[in-house]
């Protein structure tokens, strides 16, 4: 046969078996590709926010990068090893290992560019719609016209050229350092060979799982007061990802295999056909792949996190700018306020005005924070804006006693307020105690005056609020001390009075309007929510074709067991139950450990990114699981073929 | 009386254009509690015989009885569930799972039957002391020798006492102590239990313990020999003369 020939031989039977890795590469240029093309177009400067657009893009771009070649190199590692009895075998008949590998360049060549321009054509014909989503995710309103970026298509060239001879160059160490005794090899590992669990194992396993859980509970104590220090933060997180991790590690090492033999020890011997085809192969497999599920289970887990997180603050953007604007326009003082109501009044717009007076006073709360207060200082007081309730229409604070305002539920729920106590009040010259008897959730004030949630506004009674003003502490004072409201009554010309806020001049900039801190936020989280949304997808589908891969490669091994349990009478279905019940345990485990990973990394901070946390994370647990459960379907299929074919 | 029954047995290899035929309109029969023994040569078409006659492979033509039910007819999933109640198999490659104990690989074929852990346990226990392989019941098949394997998938067999038990070559990689250990075995369950047993064989030696012995050529039946009364030595005489006629691939060393 002439070498050519045994080329195209050799590649009509991989793209077959293979059509997920050629799908796989697709998919990763046409992802690359569509990416780059946004870096460069120049559309996207119109979502620049304050962060650019092409600089998150151009870091995204460089990260899909990174795990496209771990991902490639990977998959193309555990093709070599399929092949390396082919590889042995063109030896044994006398071929040269340089031959050899011209001949596996060459096909490899041939189906690596043949998906690369496939994905090529992909990227392009998806990176408008893309662009469409970017734009629909950051609310920028810009009519989307592509061209075809010469600049993106060189750079993806580049890109992908280089990992093809990455792969090359270990594909030739691959050949060059096996002799052909050991190519027959390659695939009799000891991975499915039965062995016997030892003590060690057992400790391991033990061990593993206290890991975890030490790392579960320290996550949660991150945030309180004890390790406030940055260092210590710092430290904590390092003790809590290190112990998570090699708990996963030693998890898959020793827990799985453990309690599986625990089970496997009670059924003494008999075992049922679902046992063997699912129990005892995993014992064996989720040990000597510790390492891969590992790594997938992280990224999985970081993938979900960072998700979640960015869905989070996406998903909270309305709340954050009313809690840091609280009117439709804020103004802390009366003559940028009269600027706007000028020009609303010109344009016959209506609108309702809130005053407040705010004054500044040290507060001592420890005796109704539940933990102690991170944002006080060495003291214990804090500074607090105060208002009176005279301003407010419809609350009427007592005497003596006093309200927390702006103080919302996600906070709240993180550092919880008791229900009632005592707080003390430090002016220049006296200290007041007054009853505090509860929380409400609105705000009332701007960002100038609550620093966001920092700093939660108290309401008290006018006569305590005359006597607190008589005896301020002029350090602590703020330059302004009124705060303005302006609600726009018809919200349908609210576009319009933003229209005219953005036109004025005004000499403070606290001079602000809600939707226009809406917009901007929805510029910068959105780009940032479209770009890990990306990554995730990517992760996403990447951990699952290793998956994948992986089960390819075990149902090809298991074929003889099939082929003999069939033989002594067990029926397709009988063992495709038992090899769905495995694949839910293979993709199931890292993924139920990853989705536990995240939950406790987002519980630990969330608080920070925005004001909701379950809607959120779990509607991107759920897709993120929707969308992993495919490849299971995948893999389940595949075996299906290979238990057919098996007798 | 007979428990199995084949008649016109017709299995061809290949395609349209390219066509061997293995068996051409084979008859065989094999008796309750019979231990028959097959011979020829490579290439002959013994281990395409016994998986048709196992229902592992289908014929092209013909109809084999088993227990009086035709199975030619049945359905994959029958066919299994037949497998599953009525065969025990021993393959000449042990066929054990490499993921599994010796104990579990035995008790394999119990676990789709109706069958308690303790009654389970009894069967083992009996199987494995009259087989020699209670010491390695807990290990896994790389940890045990080749006749120990072989001895596993014979327990296999014998466990969920089928009515007929298929061996092929199941003595073909073990040395003549370890073949004469098992054939013994062999013997000893099948007058014990009142199992039929039908092996496929090389050896003379091997076939000698049998009842019957049927040689086949060119995809038929060349002849039968019975070793009735006469003692086990004489019958392997018999078979090393007919073999000699036969022509086929001798090695009388056992
Ligand atoms: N799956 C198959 N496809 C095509 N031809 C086959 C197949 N199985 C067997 N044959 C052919 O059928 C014939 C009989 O094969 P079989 O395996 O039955 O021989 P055998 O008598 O068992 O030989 P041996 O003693 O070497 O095991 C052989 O010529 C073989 O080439
Ligand atoms: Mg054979």
């Amino acid at each position: 046969m002439k070498i050519s020939k045994l080329i195209l031989k050799n590649l009509k039977k991989n793209v077959k078996n293979y059509y997920l890795y050629v799908f796989a590469l697709t998919f990763s240029v046409a992802l690359y590709f569509s990416f780059v093309t946004l870096q460069y177009d120049p559309a996207l400067d119109a979502t620049k926010g304050s962060i650019k657009g092409e600089a998150g893009i151009k870091a995204g771009s460089v990260i899909l990068i990174l795990i496209v070649t771990v991902f490639l190199l990977y998959a193309n590692r555990l093709f070599m090893k399929r092949r390396s009895k082919e590889i042995g075998l063109l030896q044994l008949i006398g071929m040269t290992k340089n031959n050899v590998f011209r001949i596996l360049s060459a096909e490899n060549f041939i189906l690596y560019f043949s998906s690369f321009a496939m994905g090529m054509f992909l990227g392009f014909s998806v990176s408008k719609v893309i662009l469409m989503i970017l734009f629909k995710i950051t609310g920028v309103e810009t009519t989307v016209n592509l061209r075809f970026s010469s600049e993106a298509f060189i750079q993806t060239t580049i890109v992908f050229t280089i990992i093809y001879l990455l792969m090359m160059g270990l594909n030739y160490l691959f050949i060059q350092r096996r002799t052909i005794l050991n190519l027959f090899h390659v695939n009799t590992t000891s991975e499915t060979k039965g062995k016997r669990l030892t003590w060690l194992e057992m400790l391991i396993g033990l061990l593993g799982i206290g890991l975890i859980l030490l790392g579960y509970y320290l996550s949660t104590e991150l945030f309180s007061a004890e390790y406030m220090t940055s260092n210590g933060l710092f430290f904590m997180m390092i003790l809590i990802l290190s112990s998570v991790i090699v708990g996963t590690y030693l998890f898959y090492k020793g827990t799985v295999s453990f309690v599986f033999h625990l089970i496997r020890k009670r059924k003494q011997g008999l075992l049922s056909i679902q046992d063997v085809t699912s129990l005892s192969p995993l014992m064996f497999r989720m040990k000597s792949n510790s390492l891969l599920l590992t790594i997938i289970t992280t990224i999985s887990a970081l993938a979900i996190g960072l998700l979640s997180l960015s869905y989070i603050t996406f998903y909270s953007i309305e709340e954050v700018a009313k809690n840091t604007v609280p009117n439709d326009f804020a103004f802390i003082s009366e003559e940028d306020a009269n600027q706007l109501k000028q020009a609303l009044d010109s344009s016959n717009i209506t609108y309702e005005e809130t005053i407040f007076e705010v004054i500044q006073v040290a507060f001592n709360m420890n005796d109704i924070l539940s933990q102690d207060n991170i944002f006080a200082n060495n003291d214990g007081y804090v500074r607090t804006p105060v208002i009176s309730d005279t301003d407010l229409e419809r609350m009427d604070v007592d005497e003596g006693e006093l309200i927390i305002s702006g103080y919302n539920k996600s906070l709240q729920s993180v550092f919880p307020f008791k229900s009632s106590g005592i707080v003390t009040l430090k002016g220049k010259n006296n200290t007041v105690e007054l009853g505090y008897t509860g929380i409400e959730k609105n705000y009332y004030l701007s960002h100038y005056y609550t620093g966001g949630s920092a700093r939660p506004t108290a309401i008290v009674d006018d006569k305590m609020f005359q006597q607190l003003k008589k005896d301020l502490d002029r350090e602590i004072e703020q330059p302004s001390s009124i705060y303005i409201g302006l609600d726009v009554v018809n919200k349908k010309q609210l576009e319009q009075a933003h229209a005219l806020f953005a036109e004025q001049n005004f000499t403070s900039e606290y001079a602000e309007s809600q939707l226009h801190i809406k917009k901007e936020n929805q510029k910068i989280f959105g780009l940032i929510m479209f770009v890990v949304g990306f990554l995730g997808l990517t992760f996403l589908i990447t951990s699952g074709c290793i998956l994948y891969f992986k089960q390819m490669d075990e149902a090809e091994d298991e074929q003889p067991n099939y082929t003999i349990l069939r033989k002594i009478g067990f029926t397709q279905s009988n063992l495709l139950k038992g090899v769905i019940r495995k694949q839910i345990f293979n993709f199931g485990i890292p993924l139920l450990v990853g989705l536990s990973h995240s939950y406790f990394a987002v519980k630990s901070g969330w608080f920070f990114f925005g004001a909701e946390l379950w809607t959120p994370m779990m509607l991107v647990m759920v897709i993120y699981t929707a969308l992993y459960s495919i490849f299971a379907f995948l893999s389940v299929l595949y075996y299906k073929r290979v238990i057919r074919e098996a007798l | 009386m007979f428990i199995l029954q084949a008649t016109k047995l017709h299995k061809s290899y290949g395609n349209k254009w390219n066509k061997q035929e293995v068996l051409k309109g084979l008859d065989v029969s094999v008796k309750k509690g019979e231990f028959v023994s097959i011979m020829g040569a490579s290439g002959s078409g013994k281990t395409t015989l016994l998986n048709v006659l196992s229902s592992i492979d289908k014929v092209n033509d013909g109809s084999i009885l088993i227990d009086g039910t035709e199975m030619t007819k049945m359905k994959e999933k029958q066919l299994a569930e037949f497998r599953k109640h009525q065969l025990g198999f021993i393959f000449q490659e042990y066929n054990l799972l490499d993921t599994l104990t010796v104990k579990e690989n035995i008790l394999l074929p119990l676990s789709v039957m109706n069958i308690s852990r303790k009654g389970a346990e009894q069967r083992f226990r009996a199987l494995a002391k009259t087989l020699g392989i209670e010491d390695v019941q807990n290990k896994y098949p790389n940890e045990i020798s080749g006749g120990q394997k072989q001895r596993t998938s014979a327990a296999r067999a014998f466990i969920h006492q089928p009515s007929i038990i298929f061996a092929d070559e199941p003595t073909g990689a073990l040395d003549s102590k370890s073949a004469s250990d098992l054939l013994d075995k062999l013997k000893e369950l099948n007058q014990q239990y009142e199992a039929t047993i039908v092996m496929v064989t090389h050896h003379a030696v091997a076939a000698s313990y049998g009842d019957r012995v049927i040689f086949i050529k060119d995809g038929q039946i060349y002849t039968q020999l019975h070793k009735g009364e006469q003692s086990r030595k004489d019958f392997f005489q018999d078979i090393m003369s007919t073999q000699a006629v036969l022509g086929g691939v001798q090695d009388e060393d056992q």
